[in-house]
């Protein structure tokens, strides 16, 4: 129960006037900035926004001071207001514009690594000359490619085979299960429909990719730490453009809008059949089927990389039987999203004064009920209370 | 991009896409330049909305929806054309570049000045294809052998 806050509304505005003077003020010129300077914060508010808006991410990164969950939710409260025009056709990996593509279990792999747009192995150093005046850095490409003689320059595969289909075809996996052509519509949407447990794989797959970076992350490393029983390795990963392609409603062929940046990951562990895989501790079963590799998948809006590597993860371990927590799928997917999460916390902001009093009224009576001879702790006055404390 | 083609040239599906990814600024400016020969157009819709993007998970096959794409749409009727409609959509929630998007795709319709938009298209498809070559150079300069590596 809560009370209502009475002759605040001047206070309330005051209060936002307070946060906007505490920032730079902000117009086109600072949105437009904050785009082309921060894609990669631009992705991750879009991917947890589940919106791909670069504009509007912009914007609402630069009216909420960068606070990610407020950006989050601006953008989650403007997708309600949309009405949905169309479902896209689905996209492959395999149709990807790929522009990065490791593996790290397998070095080989079908169409090779390209390590793309990446500081992986970058120092991680100011440059502290930008701050000096002294240089626009990293605004050109350079590459340093001195066996590349000019003009001739090599270009990379837009697409590329999947490694899964390598592992398949060298029976290190099960084969792809053939199902049905779906409507796109059909798809279970938990934009639609409240998520319910077991949850299908496309209600999983889907809570992951618009997931809370941070939840994600925390749980999943919580998994890899020890508190699991997955030690994943990258079988793929990906950063790519997929091409948002829709049916013209006049002649009914498909027309491209664009392309929108995508992220997936692959992870990939041994014995699928073992005791920690399908068949448990069923040692009949095992003994009659051979192992395999077991994968994860995540793939999100924007690049995200950690985000889809900590998901691919908790997608195999939610599939595995253990007691930790990031082995249950009610656990991972009702606690990693971005919104009901933050919201839920925020709410605690907001006067509880009613519940509060209820239940200092039941704790006053359970003491006299109990009869203590001295004063109880919640009848002693306040200032007391703070005087014992600071002693 | 759409790789449909009919009799060699590229369809109208295939030029809408290069116009639907080319600069709002340049595809309004060919829209302003064809209304003189449009006559009277009557705008049927013209809004903001969703396209959801189904993605396929590369592990088991499966089906999921990614996430939610923001489109501008337009459609269009050529009302001195035997009301030929048209439609347009792009990324993102310019209205008018919809609205552009839509009269270039009736004028197509229609056969009004359909050299000039397809010149204009063939153009951007150039421009198009000359920077994602551009880009996967750039890419093929990251490979590696982690052999050596």
């Amino acid at each position: 129960m809560y009370v209502a806050a009475r002759g605040g509304e001047g206070a309330i505005q005051n209060a936002e006037a307070l946060y906007n003077d505490l920032k730079a003020p902000i117009d086109a010129d600072v949105v437009r900035a904050i785009e082309r300077t921060m894609p990669y914060l631009i992705d991750r508010v879009m991917g947890e926004g589940s919106l791909y808006a670069p504009e509007l991410a912009a914007l609402a990164l630069a009216q909420t001071g960068g606070d990610l969950y407020e950006a989050v939710l601006i953008l989650r409260a403007y997708r309600s207001t949309q009405p949905r025009l169309a479902y896209a056709e689905p996209v492959t990996t395999k149709m990807l514009f790929t522009v990065r593509r490791i593996s790290a279990a397998f070095k080989d792999i079908p169409g090779g690594q390209v390590l793309g747009p990446t500081l992986d192995y970058s120092h991680r150093i100011f440059q502290l000359d930008v701050l000096d005046g002294k240089a626009a850095a990293t605004a050109t490409f350079t590459p340093d490619t001195p066996d590349a003689p000019e003009p001739v320059q090599p270009v990379a595969p837009r697409e590329y085979p999947l490694v899964a289909d390598w592992h398949r075809m060298a029976g290190l996996m099960a084969p792809l299960e053939k199902h049905a052509d779906q409507d796109p519509s059909d798809v279970p949407d938990v934009t639609r429909e409240p998520l319910l447990f077991p949850a299908p794989r496309a209600e999983r797959l889907q809570s992951l990719s618009r997931a809370d970076t941070g939840g994600i992350l925390a749980l999943g490393y919580a998994n890899m730490r020890g508190y699991g029983a997955v030690h994943p390795t990258i079988n793929e990963l990906r950063l790519g453009y997929a091409e948002v392609q829709v049916r013209h409603p006049i002649s009914g062929d498909l027309i491209s809008l664009g392309r929108v940046r995508v992220s997936q990951a692959e992870i990939v562990t041994h014995f699928a059949n073992s005791a920690t895989g399908v068949f448990g501790a069923n040692k009949e079963k095992r003994q009659n089927h051979k192992e395999e590799l077991a994968l994860g998948f995540a793939a999100t809006m924007g690049w995200n990389e950690i985000k889809v590597i900590a998901a691919a993860m908790l997608d195999k371990a939610m599939d595995l039987p253990a007691p930790h927590p990031a082995h249950t799928e009610e656990f991972v997917l009702y606690h990693t999203d971005p919104v009901e999460a933050s919201g839920f916390c925020i709410h605690y902001k907001l006067p509880h004064y009613v519940t509060f009093a209820s239940g200092m009224d039941a704790m006053r009576g359970a003491n006299q009920i109990a009869g203590d001879e001295g004063k109880s702790v919640s009848e002693q006055p306040e200032a007391e209370l703070v005087a014992e404390a600071q002693e | 991009m759409n790789k449909e083609t009919h009799n060699g040239h590229t369809s109208i599906a295939e030029r809408l896409s290069v116009l639907s990814q080319s600069s709002a600024h340049q595809v309004k400016a060919l829209a302003e330049s064809l209304l003189d020969d449009l006559g009277v157009i009557e705008v049927l819709e013209n809004r903001t909305g969703l396209v959801m993007l189904p993605y396929t998970d590369s592990v088991q096959g499966i089906t999921f929806n990614l996430g939610e794409v923001l489109i501008a749409e337009a459609s269009v009727r050529l009302k001195d054309h035997d009301g030929v409609e048209g439609y347009g959509s792009c990324l993102g929630r310019d209205h008018v570049q919809a609205l552009a998007l839509a009269l270039c795709d009736a004028a197509l319709r229609a056969g009004i000045r359909a050299d000039t938009i397809t010149a204009f298209a063939d153009a951007r498809a150039l421009e198009l294809i000359a920077a994602d070559q551009e880009l996967l150079r750039q890419v093929e300069t990251t490979r590696v052998n982690m052999e050596t590596f």
